[in-house]
C-alpha cells in the first residue's frame, strides 16, 4: 500500500512517501500530491526513507512537482532515498535534476 | 616461352647432341679402321707383290739359264744349217715358259740358205713344229731387236709386244748374240716366252672382289693384267694412267695402288690396285647401320624418359592436388564441426563422427521460450556432396525453426526448399522435437528416419510414424505427434551409422546389441545424456574392432530435467489494476529464487515497465485483451517472455531517451523502455502466430 502526506511549514511543503510507488498506486499518489501544483511553487521537501520502490509513473509524478517547482523559482529536495530508488534515480538521470539530503 | 617447352627443347638438344657424338665417334672409329685397313693393305700388297716379283723373277731366270745352258749345241751347229733345228727344238722343249724359239743369222751366213736364213721352232700344245720363218716378207734385220743384238753383243730381253700372228699372246723374248770361232756374231738366238699367264696369276687370289693386278714395264706399258671379264679396261687404263705419273703407290680416283719394281731385268714393276670405295664401303656400311642403330636406341631412351618424366611430373601434379585438397578439406571439416552446437547443457549431449573429413550427418539443439529444438539428419551419402547438403539442411532448420514451433510445420518447410531444383534426388532422413522443459510434453516428427530410443526403467522404441524422408515428394505430409515425458528420461537419436557399423567378420552392430547397450545403461548409477553417448560410441567402436567405420556415427540424447529449471506463467488482462497481481506473481517468483534487494527490485521494475506498456498501448481503447507473462529460470538466468496479441510493436526499436537533459526539457513518456533497457542484460523481440513476443533476460 503507497502512503502520501503533505505538511505546509515555514513556507515549504514537507511530503512524506511510504510503501511502493508503482503504475497501480500511481494515479491516486498524483491526485494526494494536486496541492503542491495548485500551490505558487514553495519548495518541496519529500522524504523518502519508507519509499521502497518507485516505478516510471512515479518518477513522472516527481518530474511534474520539479518542473512546477523550477517554473517558480524553488527546487525539491529527496530526503533520506534508499539504495533501491537511488539507483533507479540514477538509471535514468533523474540524479542530476534533484536536490538531496 | 613457358618453362614445359623451354625443358623439352633442352631434352631435345640433349638428344641431338647424343646422336652427333655418336657421329663423331663413329668417323673417328671409321677412320682408324680405314688406316689400319690400309696399313693392312699395304702390307698384303708388298707380300703379293714380292712373291710375285719372285716368279716373274725366277721365270725369267730359267729361260736365260736354258739359253746358256745350249749355247754350245748353237756354237757347234754353227756349220751346218739344218742342224740348227734341232738345237733350236731342244731349246724350246727345255723350258716350260718358253713357246718358241728362233736364230737369225746374219745375212749371207749360209749362203747356201740365201741371204736370211731363220729356223723357227713353236711350241703348241706341247708339240714343237719346225720351219724356216724368214722370207721377202718377214725380213729380221729389221727387227728392233736383232739390231740392238748386233750393235750392245749383249744378251737382253725385248719389250713385251704382241705376236702379230697371233694377237691373244703378250710375248717377250730373250735375245742373246751366238759368236763363231772367230769371235763374230754368226746368228741371234731368241726365245719367245708368253707372259699372258702372268696376268691370270696376278689376278688369280685377290683379297677383294674389285682389287687386281698389273705388271708393267718401267716406261709403265702393260705387261699383263686381269682378265677382261675381271676388270673394264676403263678401270686399267685408269690404274696405268695414274702409275704414268711415276710413283710407286699412290691414292686416288677412288684407287689405292701399291706397286713393287723388279730388282733385276727388265726392271717391270708389279702393281696392286685397290678399289678404295669397294674396300672401305664394307666397313662404312657397318658404321652407318652401327649409327642407325645407336640412334634408335637413343631414341628409345628418349621416349622412354620423356614418358618417364611425363608420368613424374603427372604424379607430382596429381599429389599437389591432393595436398590442396586434403587442406581445404581440413578447413571444410572445421567450418561443419563449428555449425554444430559443442557446448551442451546438463540434459543435451551429441556427437558426429564422420567417417571422411566431412559428412552428411548432422544434429541440433537450441532452447527457445522455455521449449528445447532439436533435430538428428542423415543425408544419402557420403563425403563432400552429402556435406553440401547436410550445411543447406542446417542452415535451413535453424532460420525455419527460428519462428516455427510445430516440428511437422517445420519439416514441411525444410521439405519444400530441399524439393526446389533437387535434380540430384538426393534426400534427407530427418528427425524434429520441441521438448517443454518445464511440462515434458514432447512434440514431434518424423522424415524418414529410425525411430528414436525412450529410456526410462526399461529401453522401448518411440511410436514414431515414418513418413517420406526430405526432399522426396514436395506434397509429402509429416505427422506430428506427441507424448509426454517423465521426469528423467532419456530420448536417444542416432543415424543408421550407429547400428550399421560392422566389424572384420561384416557383421552388423545391430538394434539388439544397441539395446543390450541401453539395457546396462539404464542401471546405471549415473545416467547422463553425455554418459550414453559416450557408452554407444566405445561400444561401436568395440564392435567394429580393426574395421575401418564405413559410415558417419551420430548421436544425440536429450533428457527431460525438470529439476533444473523453473517456469511460471500469469496472464493479465488489460487493465492498469492488475499490476498488484503481477506483483503478487513476482513477489511470489522472487521468494523461490531467493531473490531480493537491488536485483530484485530492479527485475520487478522492468517487468512492470513492460507490462505497463502493454496495458497502455497494446489495444485499442476499449479494447479487451490479455498479456501473458512467462518466467523461466535456470538458476543461471532469468527471463521474462511478454506476449500479447495487440498490435505489432518492437520497443527494442524506440529510441532512447535522453538523460542527460534538464527537468523542464524532460518528456514524460518513454522512461519504461529506458529502465527496462537497463535492467534487462538483453531484449529480444518477435512477432509470432499475431502475437508480440518480448523476451528479456538476466544472468543472476
Amino acid at each position: 500500500m503507497m502512503k502520501t502526506s503533505i505538511q505546509e511549514q515555514d513556507g515549504k511543503f514537507a511530503v512524506t512517501l511510504s510503501g511502493e510507488l508503482d503504475t497501480a498506486a500511481a494515479r491516486e499518489t498524483e491526485q494526494a500530491l494536486q496541492p503542491l501544483l495548485d500551490s505558487e511553487g514553495k519548495p518541496v521537501i519529500i522524504d523518502c526513507a519508507s519509499l521502497e520502490y518507485i516505478s516510471s509513473s512515479g518518477l513522472r509524478i516527481l518530474l511534474g512537482i520539479l518542473k512546477h517547482c523550477k517554473a517558480n523559482g524553488s527546487g525539491v529536495v529527496l530526503k533520506d532515498v534508499r539504495d533501491e530508488i537511488r539507483e533507479v534515480l540514477n538509471l535514468t538521470g533523474f540524479v542530476s535534476l534533484f536536490d538531496f539530503e | 616461352m613457358d618453362s614445359a617447352k623451354k625443358r623439352r627443347i633442352i631434352r631435345l638438344g640433349i638428344v641431338v647432341l647424343a646422336a652427333l657424338m655418336v657421329e663423331v665417334i663413329s668417323i673417328v672409329q671409321y677412320e682408324r679402321v680405314k688406316e689400319a685397313m690400309e696399313e693392312e693393305m699395304g702390307v698384303r700388297a708388298r707380300v703379293v707383290l714380292g712373291a710375285m716379283e719372285a716368279d716373274v723373277g725366277h721365270m725369267m731366270e730359267l729361260t736365260e739359264a736354258t739359253m746358256k745352258e745350249n749355247l754350245w749345241k748353237l756354237r757347234q751347229d754353227l756349220d751346218h744349217p739344218d742342224s740348227s733345228f734341232i738345237a733350236l727344238r731342244y731349246l724350246v722343249d727345255d723350258n716350260p715358259h718358253v713357246v718358241g724359239g728362233f736364230l737369225t743369222f746374219v745375212p749371207d751366213y749360209f749362203p747356201s740358205k740365201g741371204r736370211l736364213f731363220e729356223p723357227y721352232a713353236k711350241k703348241t700344245d706341247g708339240t714343237i713344229s719346225l720351219s724356216q720363218f724368214a722370207g721377202s716378207d718377214h725380213d729380221y734385220t729389221e727387227n728392233e731387236f736383232f739390231r740392238r743384238a748386233m750393235e750392245t753383243r749383249q744378251s737382253f730381253w725385248s719389250e713385251p709386244y704382241i705376236d702379230a700372228a697371233d694377237s691373244l699372246e703378250t710375248l717377250i723374248t730373250y735375245a742373246t748374240p751366238i759368236l763363231d770361232g772367230k769371235g763374230e756374231i754368226a746368228a741371234i738366238c731368241g726365245l719367245d716366252m708368253d707372259v699372258s699367264w702372268l696376268g691370270d696369276t696376278l689376278n688369280a687370289r685377290q683379297p677383294f672382289p674389285s682389287s687386281f693386278g698389273l705388271l708393267l714395264t718401267q716406261e709403265g706399258r702393260l705387261v699383263a693384267g686381269p682378265p677382261e671379264t675381271l676388270v673394264s679396261g676403263a678401270d686399267v687404263e685408269a690404274a696405268l694412267e695414274i702409275m704414268r705419273q711415276g710413283v710407286a703407290e699412290a691414292d686416288g680416283k677412288g684407287m689405292s695402288i701399291r706397286s713393287v719394281q723388279m730388282v733385276r731385268e727388265p726392271y717391270w714393276r708389279v702393281v696392286q690396285v685397290y678399289r678404295t670405295q669397294d674396300v672401305f664401303a664394307r666397313i662404312w656400311k657397318m658404321r652407318r647401320q652401327q649409327v642407325l642403330l645407336v640412334l634408335l636406341g637413343l631414341a628409345i631412351l628418349a621416349f622412354i624418359i620423356e614418358r618417364f618424366i611425363r608420368s613424374e611430373s603427372k604424379l607430382r601434379k596429381a599429389s599437389e592436388e591432393q595436398a590442396r585438397i586434403s587442406g581445404e578439406l581440413a578447413v571444410a571439416q572445421r567450418i561443419q564441426r563449428e555449425m554444430l552446437p559443442t557446448a551442451f547443457p546438463p540434459f543435451v549431449y551429441g556427437s558426429l563422427e564422420p567417417v571422411r573429413e566431412v559428412g552428411g550427418d548432422l544434429y541440433d539443439f537450441f532452447i527457445r521460450d522455455g521449449k528445447l529444438f532439436f533435430c538428428i539428419g542423415d543425408v544419402a551419402g557420403k563425403g563432400v556432396p552429402s556435406a553440401m547438403l547436410m550445411s543447406v539442411v542446417h542452415s535451413l532448420f535453424r532460420m525455419v525453426s527460428r519462428t516455427e514451433e510445430s516440428p511437422s510445420k517445420i519439416l514441411s518447410m525444410l521439405n519444400g526448399e530441399l524439393c526446389r531444383g533437387n535434380d540430384s534426388n538426393m534426400f534427407v532422413t530427418f528427425f524434429v522435437g520441441c521438448l517443454d522443459l518445464y511440462s515434458g510434453e514432447l512434440d514431434y516428427a518424423t522424415a524418414g528416419h529410425d525411430k528414436p530410443f525412450i529410456l526410462a526403467d526399461d529401453v522401448s522404441m518411440m511410436p514414431a510414424k515414418a513418413n517420406l524422408p526430405l526432399g522426396v515428394f514436395p506434397d509429402t505430409r509429416f505427422e506430428e505427434q506427441h507424448c509426454t515425458l517423465s521426469p528423467g528420461m532419456l530420448l536417444l537419436l542416432y543415424t543408421d551409422g550407429l547400428t550399421e557399423s560392422k566389424n572384420v567378420q561384416r557383421k552388423q552392430f545391430g538394434r539388439e546389441r544397441v539395446v543390450e547397450v541401453l539395457n546396462a545403461f539404464v542401471k546405471s548409477e549415473n545416467p547422463t545424456p553425455a554418459a550414453l553417448v559416450s557408452a554407444l560410441s566405445h561400444a561401436a567402436h568395440q564392435f567394429a574392432g580393426q574395421e575401418p567405420q564405413s559410415d558417419d556415427l551420430t548421436l544425440l540424447v536429450v533428457q527431460f530435467a525438470p529439476g533444473d529449471v523453473l517456469r511460471e506463467r500469469i496472464t493479465l488482462v488489460n487493465e492498469i489494476g492488475e499490476v498488484d497481481r503481477l506483483n503478487a506473481f513476482v513477489k511470489a517468483l522472487f521468494g523461490k529464487l531467493h531473490l531480493e534487494g537491488k536485483t530484485a527490485s530492479g527485475l520487478r521494475l522492468a517487468l512492470e515497465e513492460t507490462v505497463v506498456n502493454v496495458v497502455n498501448y497494446a489495444y485499442a481503447p476499449g479494447e479487451r485483451g490479455d498479456v501473458t507473462i512467462l518466467a523461466d529460470c535456470d538458476r543461471k538466468q532469468l527471463r521474462f517472455t511478454v506476449i500479447d496479441s495487440g498490435k505489432p510493436f518492437d520497443p527494442t526499436t524506440v529510441l532512447e531517451a535522453d538523460t542527460t537533459l534538464d527537468a523542464r526539457d524532460r518528456p514524460i513518456g518513454g522512461l519504461g523502455i529506458l529502465l527496462t533497457r537497463k535492467l534487462m542484460d538483453s531484449i529480444s523481440y518477435t512477432r509470432r502466430d499475431g502475437k508480440n513476443v518480448l523476451s528479456l533476460t538476466k544472468e543472476l
